[in-house]
């Protein structure tokens, strides 16, 4: 895993954990961190840590960052159809987050 | 288990002490003089196996029996000369077993009915003396009992042996007997030892420990309803005898804050008191699903766990709202989710011991001061910080682990109680018992 990589994928599960951390029901906390566990499944467990820290409180602009950040993996080689599978279920995870 | 071996001695030996014709109950109008003495023979072999746990019962368990009404020295170094009843008892034990000259009775005569409803009722004794050796002997018996356990099974050796005091003067004119050695020394002894111990209060959760079939997975097709559930949570119990890795882990951590919130919802009209506490069950998962997100390995399994923990979940998402849980299930959820949060506890507890549970490195710590274009990840795991890890097991130690003790079975004290007052003396009238059988 290259440095861009590494810091791309630390920022998609920061916001992940924001978002779980966040999410008003238990449903969408959930959701999130079932999104988070995929995420870091399909990297094999080889993840940087993340951190939560000095993050937004707004939860629509932590899912526009993770969106953003997720399908950015794609630029550094990873699988695609795994990506749009996580990209999916964020939004599913989003869905159950908006009252 | 003891429980159940002990209450069977305890039961069969009072059934015995109420039967007071032993030898019309054993056939003295119908069998011939040797017949007859077979069955006397018959029944001290059994008494032979009741004789033989209770020696080695006490003697495993009474390293922990300490006496209260022995004098202790008061230099803590000097090794007590009175080492209290129970040694003595010990010792009356082995004494009366080595000198009596009956075998121990084979399996077919432990698993054979004879016919006779006298000697039925000593082989299912002396058959339950052989269970429990499983139970109660060996060397390991005093690291996994509590002294007030080994009090209690001290106490049960004392009552038993005391029964069969009784019972040895009662069959004194049976064909083929023959009398205990020194039964009067056996019999203070017992009695001492049965005062001593109950000087202190004893603990029946001895009942819970011993031998216990092994669990195994629920096979077959899902059972319908609530019911489907439960089987997919026993074999998660089953399938986490296997070491999980840190993503397999996360998932059964997920599973079981989705279990206790749905859960929770359908105990709350039957058991109020439960679902409260599945709800605390909820919020602990959640503080340790988040504090595990860094965590990761590369040893462990957990695949067959993380199959049953989600069809659990997804079975509890097909029940419909209205299900009404009876309190016999929840009860049954309630005794899984104990013995799974214990599971997970050691397995988070020894995975940070052991190092096998590492944290992922943040990205301040990458290799970006090499040499290069190409800038590669030097590590991708570190030992985890104290920081997390001390916070880890506050949530372990505070929350996680049951906090209620196992408590004795209900009943526990019914079969001792039983014993005990078949012991009593008994009121006569013209020197007969006017309760006897």
């Amino acid at each position: 895993m290259l440095l861009p990589h590494a810091i791309t994928l630390a920022q998609a599960r920061s916001y992940l954990a924001a978002l779980a951390d966040q999410a008003p029901t238990l449903e969408a906390s959930a959701a999130y961190e079932r999104t988070l566990i995929d995420l870091d499944r399909l990297h094999g467990d080889e993840s940087p840590a993340l951190t939560t820290d000095g993050l937004t409180h707004d939860r629509e602009i932590l899912y526009a960052t993770a969106s953003s950040a997720i399908e950015a993996l794609t630029a550094h080689g990873v699988d695609a159809l795994g990506v749009e599978l996580i990209l999916a279920m964020l939004e599913d995870a989003h869905g159950l987050d908006v009252p | 288990m003891y429980g159940e071996t002990g209450a069977l001695m305890r039961s069969e030996l009072a059934t015995l002490l109420h039967i007071h014709r032993t030898q019309r109950r054993l056939g003295s109008e119908s069998l011939n003089a040797t017949a007859l003495e077979e069955r006397g023979v018959q029944i001290r072999q059994y008494r032979q196996s009741i004789l033989t746990w209770s020696a080695e019962a006490v003697r495993a368990a009474k390293p922990l029996v300490f006496s209260v009404s022995t004098p202790v020295p008061a230099n803590p170094f000097r090794a007590t000369t009175d080492l209290g009843p129970v040694h003595e008892f010990a010792r009356a034990l082995d004494h009366t077993r080595q000198h009596s000259t009956a075998p121990l009775p084979s399996l077919d005569q432990l698993t054979t009915s004879s016919g006779n409803e006298l000697v039925e009722h000593w082989r299912h004794a002396a058959r339950a003396a052989a269970l429990a050796e499983h139970d109660t002997n060996g060397a390991q018996l005093a690291s996994r009992l509590t002294a007030a356990q080994a009090n209690a099974l001290v106490s049960d050796v004392a009552a038993i042996t005391q029964a069969l005091i009784v019972l040895d003067q009662r069959y004194t004119n049976t064909p083929g007997w023959e009398r205990l050695a020194q039964p009067q020394r056996l019999g203070w002894a017992a009695l001492a030892t049965a005062i001593d111990v109950a000087l202190e209060r004893p603990d029946y959760t001895v009942d819970q420990t011993g031998w216990r079939p092994r669990a195994t997975a629920i096979r077959g097709p899902a059972k319908p309803g609530i019911l489907g559930v439960l089987q997919a949570e026993h074999n998660l119990l089953v399938r986490l005898q296997t070491t999980p890795n840190a993503l397999s882990l996360r998932l059964v951590v997920d599973s079981q804050r989705q279990l206790s919130h749905g859960l929770a919802e359908l105990a709350g009209p039957v058991d109020e008191v439960l679902a409260q506490g599945w709800r605390e069950r909820t919020a602990t998962y959640v503080r340790l699903q988040s504090q595990l997100r860094n965590l990761g390995s590369r040893l462990g399994g957990g695949g067959t766990a993380v199959a049953e923990a989600s069809n659990a979940v997804a079975r509890l998402r097909a029940l419909p709202r209205e299900t009404v849980v009876e309190p016999r299930v929840l009860g049954a959820f309630q005794t899984l989710f104990s013995r799974i949060d214990t599971r997970l506890a050691d397995v988070v507890t020894n995975g940070i011991a052991d190092q096998t549970l590492l944290h992922h490195v943040t990205t301040a710590t990458l290799d970006g001061e090499a040499q290069g274009l190409v800038h590669r990840l030097r590590e991708h795991f570190e030992p985890i910080p104290q920081p997390v890890c001390r916070e880890i097991h506050t949530t372990i130690r505070g929350h996680l682990r049951p906090r209620q003790p196992d408590a004795a079975p209900p009943d526990a004290g019914h079969s001792r109680a039983q014993l005990h007052t078949a012991l009593l003396p008994r009121p006569t009238q013209g020197g007969r018992d006017v309760r006897s059988l």
